[in-house]
């Protein structure tokens, strides 16, 4: 399958990535690659199995409901932020 | 022509867990300082691990149940991407192939059935609060468990749209799954909404109206549309297929800009929560702890209440509960614990007990629930205390305050009693009842608080014959007598009103004027 330069500039846009000429190229190409790659899977005849979601086999993992401290606080949370105002995660105007 | 609405109804309820859905940290961040309930996971940050609640499931299992859906021994997570601040993550956790609550109906008061497709588990995400040139994150809210309900497009008027979403909420906070606190937002309504020829079999062309949060505004919302899409189609002109943004001042939709139409999820399975397969038992000890439902106390108390009065108290669990305890229903509901009613009220609710007394009643519900008839005989004392509840409670000012703390099942049912014996006249019983929620009074008992503000009439006949003696003996009221002898019955009005004068007020007038009329005959 071949990755076409509208593919790119789709996933770009629901990413909100802006990207320059040459990486939607060479992202064209490298997407192109991976998913031949990973096409080897159709070769196989998986007729009648179900779908693997996971591969451990683990079921009903859950905890309880609890409320534990946490260890990051608000202030390094912010901290992390490009911007913030009034303990809030300031961003530009979205709609 | 007649144009059909055919409306659909996705309903996002915030359950009221402890923890959100895939962290340890508190669920209930009302009232609380913006992004002061955040973990890490919440958070995005790189190498997080969600983990899920496991009280999150048994809460989704209680409110399918509620919905009369059937509960899915399997099911299990997805990503669902999208790119806005609202989600640090830059995906929603949901399940989107396969549901924890599978297909089912919800009966509205009128007798008609919403069918429910599915209803499935998913986090919430954050808030936004938008300024003229920005906008501001508050991830208090990201990951709080959310049910979203999908309804079949079953309804097709705006009161039923209404009576739906009410009687969501209804099951939703007496299944004890969500605070019920639309003020919060605990409770949002997306309405998809097409019109179509009357008798065509295809639909039309829908709009979306999102994240409407009031039973009102989804009704208004659907008459604003009909009147909107009938005009467009009696021009011969085409619906867009669009969502649509409510504003509550104008009373209108506005069609949202539709950048975001060309909706491309890329769902793929949750790698880092293990699917969920829950055994039968697992669902029926679960199923077991559900407790009476609006429809068990619509049928319970038909013969004590009237209709209407059961469907007013019906917004307000904790009365309905009370009611029950005192018809005998429930022991002890305490399990359910007093929880916020209507937009005025916040504060967390006391933590769910779990004594072995509470699972008493929890599998009394449950026997209840399955007795073939399930209706009390009419019960005085509950139909007088439901009338007070309707007709003086929630007239109060503070009856949102009282609500989270209301007398005793033993001082309602004294209360009853004494009006029974007519040792309170109804509005000393009225009197009585508003003393019991006063902060000065309420501890004492009905009978003190009744003796303390000089209610009890005066019922002991020797003791009244002894007053209408004494005030029969005074000369200001000879000329009455003597009118009243000769045929002028309106002055037995002031007889009576001499004696209640003498006895402060204590004497019951109806045995008071039997008494005068034996004497005067």
């Amino acid at each position: 399958m071949k990755i076409k330069r509208e593919d790119i500039l789709h996933l770009s846009e629901l990413s909100n990535f802006t990207l320059s000429e040459s990486e939607i190229e060479s992202l064209s190409g490298n997407l192109s690659d991976i998913i031949k790659y990973i096409s080897q899977l159709d070769e196989l005849d998986v007729e009648g199995i179900p779908p693997t979601y996971q591969v451990f086999e683990m079921e009903n993992v859950w905890r309880d409901d609890e409320i534990l401290e946490q260890d990051a606080s608000r202030d390094e949370l912010l901290a992390l932020t490009k911007e913030s105002r009034d303990n809030q995660i300031k961003v530009p105007k979205v709609l | 022509m007649k144009y059909i609405p055919t409306v659909g109804i996705e309903c996002h309820v915030q359950l009221s867990t402890k923890t959100k859905l895939f962290s340890e940290v508190d669920n209930d961040a009302r009232g609380k300082e913006p992004n002061s309930c955040v973990s890490p996971v919440d958070y995005a940050l790189p190498g997080m691990l969600p983990r899920l609640n496991g009280e999150a499931i048994k809460y989704a299992i209680r409110a399918g149940r509620a919905m009369n859906c059937t509960i899915n021994n399997h099911s299990r997570f997805d990503r669902k991407h999208y790119f806005y601040p609202d989600s640090p993550k830059g995906y929603q956790i949901t399940q989107f192939y396969e549901p924890i609550i599978g297909a089912g109906y919800v009966e509205l008061p009128s007798g008609t059935k919403i069918r429910i497709e599915h209803a499935h588990l998913e986090g919430d995400a954050a808030k936004l609060t938008h300024f003229d040139d920005y906008s501001l994150v508050d991830l208090n809210r990201v990951d709080t468990p959310l049910i979203e309900i999908v309804s079949m497009p079953d309804i097709h008027t705006a009161r039923d749209a209404y009576d739906y979403c009410k009687e969501l909420w209804r099951l939703m906070t007496f299944a004890n799954v969500s605070y019920g606190d639309l003020y919060n937002g605990n409770m949002r309504f997306d309405v998809n909404i097409s019109l179509a020829p009357e008798g065509s079999k295809k639909l039309g062309t829908r709009a979306e109206i999102k994240n409407l949060n009031s039973f009102r505004a989804v009704e208004r919302v659907i008459e604003y549309e009909v009147s909107r899409q009938t005009k467009i189609l009696e021009k011969g002109e085409k619906v867009v297929q669009e969502t649509r943004g409510w504003n509550d001042a104008t009373g209108k939709t506005t069609g949202q800009r539709s950048k975001e139409e060309a909706k491309d999820y890329r769902y793929m399975p949750e790698p880092d929560i293990p699917p969920i397969n829950l055994t039968d038992e697992f669902i029926e000890a679960e199923l077991a702890k559900l407790p009476l439902m609006p429809t068990d106390y619509r049928q319970l108390f038909s013969k004590s209440i009237k209709e209407d009065i059961i469907e007013v108290l019906l917004d307000y669990p904790q009365l309905m509960q009370k009611l029950a305890e005192m018809a005998g229903v429930l022991p002890d509901i305490s399990r359910l614990g007093p929880r916020p009613s209507g937009p005025s009220t916040g504060g967390r609710p006391r933590p769910k007990g779990r004594s072995p007394r509470a699972d008493g009643a929890n599998s009394r519900a449950a026997a209840l629930r399955n007795a073939p008839s399930r209706e009390l005989s009419a019960t005085p004392a509950v139909n007088l205390i439901a009338n007070l509840f309707t007709s003086v409670l929630l007239a109060e000012e503070k009856s949102a305050e009282y609500l989270n703390d209301l007398p005793t099942t033993k001082d309602l049912t004294e209360l009853a009693e004494m009006n029974e014996k007519k040792e309170l006249s109804s509005t000393a019983t009225k009197e009585v009842f508003l003393g019991l929620f006063d902060p000065q009074m309420k501890n004492r008992g009905t009978r003190t608080i009744a003796k303390e503000l000089g209610l009890i009439q005066e019922n002991d006949l020797g003791a009244l014959e002894k007053i209408v003696d004494a005030v029969l003996a005074k000369p200001e009221t000879k000329k009455a007598q003597k009118d009243f002898k000769a045929g002028q019955e309106k002055v037995i009005g002031f007889l009576v009103g001499q004696v209640m004068k003498e006895s402060k007020g204590k004497a019951n007038p109806s045995s008071v004027q039997e008494i005068l009329r034996k004497k005067l005959s």
